[in-house]
């Protein structure tokens, strides 16, 4: 479903993704993790556009994508979740959620959409007139996660949704990327936290310094001694 | 003298609509593009000056004149966005600034031109209308009736419409608006216009009241870009809070000292706000 090839990309003079190579299959969780600062946000923003690719290409559903601008992959059933639920802040709930609709294939189903959203978050139900700039940090990142769902995407994104949340807010965060993985969404998810993304993981990429080192399903990877030790401290 | 400062403070409010209008469309500018339009003023000027060609040159009726000079504006709006705004959207703020500042010189320039230096006018006789010891001027309060109609329908417009929403999403995050599938070209177009409209909007208010001249938007660019800065750049709530304190604030000047300290007042209320509170009075620090 998306096939990312050979892909550089470069902040100036640094490379920061170096011939990264990727599968995503339909009904798939794809986890790549690694620490901070080896390119696994890079690699998100190549795949949605936000970032060019100088070399390599991006194929969702055969159609190249690494041509087209952020909106045009976005129209094409791509969300993303970004970093540290990062919402419209001075949009309500209701607005960002409703924004997240804003593609043509997503705008007949908003209502229903706002139905699901709202039994699937109850929290967010209570706040839709709230600021999300209000929200705490948890609240926020399920507030992204919904609002990725709005748009009926076919691939959802997510970029580090553990980072800076508490550990039963954690334990949350990866109850919903469960549920959605059984509705059978297809999910390209970074993480540095390596123990809880493996979880949910169908398959695995360890991306060090903007190359990726090792590849492998769950087994594979909890059977690896360098990862055992470095990153999931066992 | 009493009555004098109260029908003051009443101008003064009726006033601040049109303000709170103008000052709107530079806001929204700003807030969504991250440029400061600076020729806005002479804008108003150049929809004045449209409105009456259509009217007392072509003798089209004084209705459908503003709604063509409406019209016109709207899409001089969309060709500064194609022609100066958008070759210049990566430039460095000062490129940016003085284009758009070379583009006040350009537009009084060309007025003078077609238009040339006498003030041009449409002399229509509306009533005064008398309120106790108070009298109001009909011309006002139908501008002042008009810009809050107006803001209303722009207000609803942002918060309730799928492009409203863009337009807002894009002001916040333009990075993550284009990841909801927005083309923040078509954002930056539509606001563009919106903002033209709007100068031919207040110029249609500003017929009954005043007359043109080249140099009549000048003072109104000025006023446009002091209420932007007192509420807080980007921040629509501000401006609208602000244009009313302006308004108020120049209009009793007027009447107590005169109208050349009420100009001034509006500037030192500029240079104060940018010494004691830069981010204004409903902004939020950067």
């Amino acid at each position: 479903m998306l096939a990312v090839d050979s892909v550089d990309v470069f902040y100036g003079e640094f490379r920061a993704l170096e011939q990264v190579t990727i599968r995503v299959e339909r009904q798939q969780t794809v986890i790549v993790v690694g620490p901070n600062g080896a390119g696994k946000s890079t690699l998100l923003r190549g795949i949605c556009g936000l970032l060019k690719a100088r070399e390599g290409t991006v194929h969702f559903r055969d159609q190249r994508i690494d041509t087209l601008p952020a909106h045009t992959v976005a129209e094409l059933g791509i969300a993303l979740v970004p970093e540290g639920g990062r919402v419209f802040p001075y949009l309500s709930v209701e607005d960002n959620l409703k924004i997240g609709s804003y593609i043509k294939r997503a705008r007949k189903h908003a209502q229903e959409s706002f139905n699901t959203i709202y039994e699937l978050f109850p929290i967010l139900a209570q706040r839709r007139r709230q600021m999300a700039g209000s929200l705490s940090g948890g609240e926020r990142q399920m507030l992204a996660i919904a609002r990725s769902l709005m748009s009926k995407p076919d691939l959802i994104l997510l970029d580090e949704p553990s980072l800076g949340l508490a550990p039963l807010v954690v334990d949350l965060v990866f109850e919903f990327i469960k549920k959605m993985k059984e509705e059978g969404y297809a999910i390209l998810l970074v993480e540095q936290n390596a123990n809880k993304a493996l979880q949910v993981a169908d398959y695995a990429y360890l991306l060090e310094s903007g190359k990726l080192v090792f590849e492998g399903n769950r087994e594979q990877f909890d059977r690896n001694p360098y990862i055992k030790t470095a990153y999931l401290g066992l | 003298m009493v009555e004098q400062i109260t029908m003051a403070f009443i101008n003064g409010i009726l006033l601040g609509g049109v303000l709170a209008l103008l000052a709107f469309g530079l806001n929204l500018i700003f807030g969504v593009v991250k440029i400061i339009h600076m020729a806005y003023g002479q804008f108003v000027m150049l929809g004045f000056y449209l409105i009456y060609s259509f009217h007392a040159t072509m003798g089209v009726p004084l209705p459908a004149a503003m709604a063509l000079g409406v019209l016109s504006m709207a899409i001089l709006g969309i060709f500064t966005q194609l022609l100066l705004i958008r070759p210049l959207l990566k430039a460095p703020r000062l490129n940016q600034l003085l284009a758009l500042a070379s583009l006040i010189i350009v537009v009084e320039n060309v007025a003078m031109m077609i238009w040339g230096a006498d003030y041009r006018g449409i002399p229509l006789a509306l009533p005064i209308i008398q309120v106790g010891e108070v009298f109001i001027r009909s011309s006002y309060l139908m501008a002042f009736v008009g810009a809050i109609v107006v803001l209303g329908l722009l207000y609803v417009f942002l918060n309730r419409t799928y492009l409203g929403l863009a337009i807002r999403a894009v002001a916040q995050d333009l990075e993550m608006a284009q990841g909801m599938g927005i083309n923040p070209a078509t954002v930056y177009y539509v606001t563009l216009a919106a903002g033209g409209a709007l100068t031919g909007i207040v110029a249609a208010f500003f017929v009954p009241i005043y007359t043109v001249h080249p140099h009549f938007g000048s003072s109104f660019t000025i006023m446009a870009f002091v209420i932007v800065v007192l509420g807080g750049m980007g921040n629509l709530l501000g401006g609208f809070i602000s244009a009313f304190i302006i308004g108020v604030a120049t209009s009793i000047t007027a009447v107590v000292y005169s109208t050349e300290v009420a100009d001034i007042l509006a500037l030192v209320v500029f240079v104060l706000v940018m010494l004691i509170r830069p981010q204004g009075l409903l902004g939020v620090r950067a």
